[in-house]
């Protein structure tokens, strides 16, 4: 089908084989799965990556990534192991395009920091946390490879 | 002839549309109360009109009896029906609505006063000659020896409570004096009165209640039973009529023990005597209330009475007819309540706006709303958003529509209780109609993994959407709005 991987509590989620999803009322987001004889309702709500699925009244929320996405937020994960809570690094070699923050700025968690090309894509930099910027160690045009610190976080 | 040309509910959500409905039925015309959270809600658009009465705060708006009752003056309302909960058993209320001149729908304030003293209740029943829960019939003093002889556990409860404030549980000797305090405590904050006794904790037992009706003429119809024995802290969930649990000889002595209490008070209206069952089938008065259940639906459906124009009727001085007198019930029916409450969380508020409301439908099927797709659920208030309710020839064809109808409920934007409910009606207990009290404790628990299967379903339904957002030849609109993405298939749907 495509590329798409779809994580629960962080958790890779095989797709239930056979089924598949049928849209009644896009506007709402009603749909139902159906499986040969068997069917049942179903209503997906959200997007871009982060989506709710509600399945015999539950809501289960589920993060949709395409491979890309999953390289990105896969090395975002590395970096902020790596360089502890306070350092935002590179996770992967590129050409920084925009500075979105500067020192005392505070930001909130998932806020877009600055822009790297790389691959030939535009990839957001964001907030691993909120807090107050008290380093922005590029500046838009710098070369920066995998590791290199960008901005630090209080 | 309508009993009342215009009538004023003093209530908001699904029981004021529920009375609203009646109205139009008896050609009444319908004034409702909102306060601001309310302006936009579904039972003031439902109405002829809407008077405010104050701020969010409950306190401030729908207990606020003088605003209440100057917006009732002010329509020209002729009767207020209060609902359930509010200002539906304040004898102060019931009073100030008979001394602006109107009719109170609902006992005369001294029948208020006398039942919402629990312990004054008890005695009642006693002296009726029903067996009441055993414990005390008097307040309880400080000294704890008359506990010993109720034995443990035990509950203390509040005289002046209800809704499950003001209980605590006490399961050794040990422990009285501390209950004790704190019971008095919560009590005096919560009602104004610090006033305590004791019940022994029955376990296990069924709650099951009788539905009555008078009028001023001192005819008393009882209009069948309600099992509702599924609850979570004293809060129902799940009701249905009539019982699996009893036989024709338990229940005509349950019908007999609610005269009998309500042969001791004088109600001209609704009213439900609640009784526990325990496995000997013995039956202890608990409580009776001079008002419409939440349930009281259940027994529309079996009896194919209006309780609310009844209500209405007999608060205008009209005779209960012999077609009410002797109403049969008939088949089976079951009442869920939907709540915004997270099962999988320990039934904790969920807040938000609704997104998607898909309600069943078909035969057999009512449901009583208070909200709609797009309500922003106000957190001030009860979390019900609405009731479900099927009848159908007997117990296991009102299972079988009940499992349909959930099937065809859809609620998107906050978690409910949906759920939980899906799960009940394929459970064994309550399948064969075995259940008690305990039922939700005992088998639904704490933990909820999310079942594997449902994980793979939903992936495939989230990939699936994803996947067709994405198709989209118009580019999704930048909206943090959630389903903006979907808006977006439905215009490309509608482009082809």
């Amino acid at each position: 089908m495509s590329d798409l991987e779809a994580r629960i509590d962080g958790e890779a989620v095989t797709p239930a084989k056979g089924w598949r999803f049928e849209i009644i009322d896009p506007a709402r987001g009603i749909g139902r799965l159906i499986n040969g004889a068997a069917s049942m309702p179903a209503l997906v709500e959200g997007k871009a990556s982060d989506w709710v699925v509600t399945i015999r009244g539950r809501r289960i929320p589920v993060t949709v990534r395409s491979w890309r996405e999953q390289v990105l937020a896969g090395a975002e994960t590395a970096a902020t192991a790596r360089a502890g809570p306070a350092a935002v690094r590179a996770t992967l070699p590129g050409l920084i395009l925009t500075v979105a923050v500067s020192a005392g700025d505070t930001v909130d968690e998932g806020a877009t920091l600055l822009t790297i090309e790389a691959m030939k894509m535009q990839n957001d930099v964001r907030a691993p946390r909120s807090g107050r910027v008290i380093e922005v160690s590029v500046q838009a045009g710098e070369t920066v490879t995998t590791g290199t610190p960008l901005v630090r976080l209080e | 002839m309508p009993p009342f040309s215009r009538l004023l509910i003093a209530n908001r959500g699904e029981i004021a549309i529920r009375v609203i409905r009646t109205c139009r039925e008896l050609g009444i015309s319908p004034i409702s109360v909102h306060s601001d959270a309310d302006v936009d809600a579904l039972h003031v658009h439902m109405a002829d009109a809407s008077e405010r009465i104050g701020p969010p705060a409950p306190r401030e708006s729908y207990l606020a009896i003088d605003a209440v009752i100057a917006a009732a003056v002010r329509r020209g309302a002729e009767a207020i029906h209060p609902g359930y909960g509010f200002l539906s058993e304040n004898p102060e209320f019931a009073r100030a609505v008979e001394a602006a001149g109107l009719v109170f729908i609902g006992p005369p304030p001294t029948t208020l006063e006398s039942l919402g003293n629990k312990l004054a209740a008890r005695r009642l029943a006693q002296a009726a000659g029903v067996p009441i829960v055993p414990g005390t019939t008097v307040a309880l003093a400080d000294d704890s020896r008359e506990l010993a002889v109720i034995g443990f556990p035990l509950m203390l409860k509040a005289s002046a409570g209800g809704g499950g404030r003001g209980m605590r549980r006490v399961d050794s000797p040990d422990d009285v004096a501390d209950a004790l305090v704190a019971a008095r405590r919560e009590a005096l904050s919560a009602f104004g009165d610090g006033t305590v006794y004791a019940e022994r904790l029955l376990a296990p037992v069924r709650h099951i209640e009788v539905q009555l009706l008078g009028d001023r003429h001192g005819r008393l119809a009882v209009l069948g039973e309600r099992d509702c024995s599924i609850q979570r802290r004293h809060q129902k969930l799940v009701e249905e009529s009539p019982s699996p649990a009893i036989d024709p000889g338990i229940r005509e002595a349950l019908f007999d023990s609610a005269r009998r209490v309500a042969g001791g008070v004088d109600f001209h209206s609704a009213a439900t005597v609640e009784f526990l069952l325990d496995t000997a089938n013995n039956h202890y008065f608990l409580e009776m209330n001079t008002r419409l259940q939440v349930e009281h639906g259940v027994t529309e459906l079996v009896t194919g009475v209006d309780l609310v124009a009844w209500q209405i009727r007999v608060a205008a001085g009209q005779p209960l007819p012999d077609a009410v007198m002797h109403a049969s019930s008939r088949g089976h029916a079951i009442e869920v309540r939907l709540y915004a409450e997270d099962p999988y969380n320990d039934f904790r508020p969920s807040a938000g706006r609704i997104t998607a409301w898909q309600m069943p439908a078909g035969p057999g099927v009512r449901v009583d709303a208070g909200v709609a797709a797009d309500t922003d659920l106000q957190p001030e208030y009860d979390p019900l958003l609405a009731k479900l309710m099927v009848h159908a020839d007997d117990r296991s064809a009102a299972v079988d529509r009940l499992r349909r109808a959930l099937d065809e409920t859809v609620i998107g934007g906050v978690q409910t209780d949906t759920g939980f409910l899906r799960w009940l009606v394929d459970d064994a207990s309550f399948m064969t109609g075995s259940y008690d009290t305990g039922l939700i404790d005992d088998r639904w628990g704490i933990d909820h993994p999310l079942p594997d299967e449902h994980g793979a379903l939903a992936a495939i339904a989230a990939i699936a959407v994803r996947t067709a957002t994405e198709s989209s030849p118009i580019r999704p609109p930048d909206s943090t709005r959630a389903g903006s993405a979907w808006a977006d298939v439905a215009r490309r749907r509608a482009l082809r």
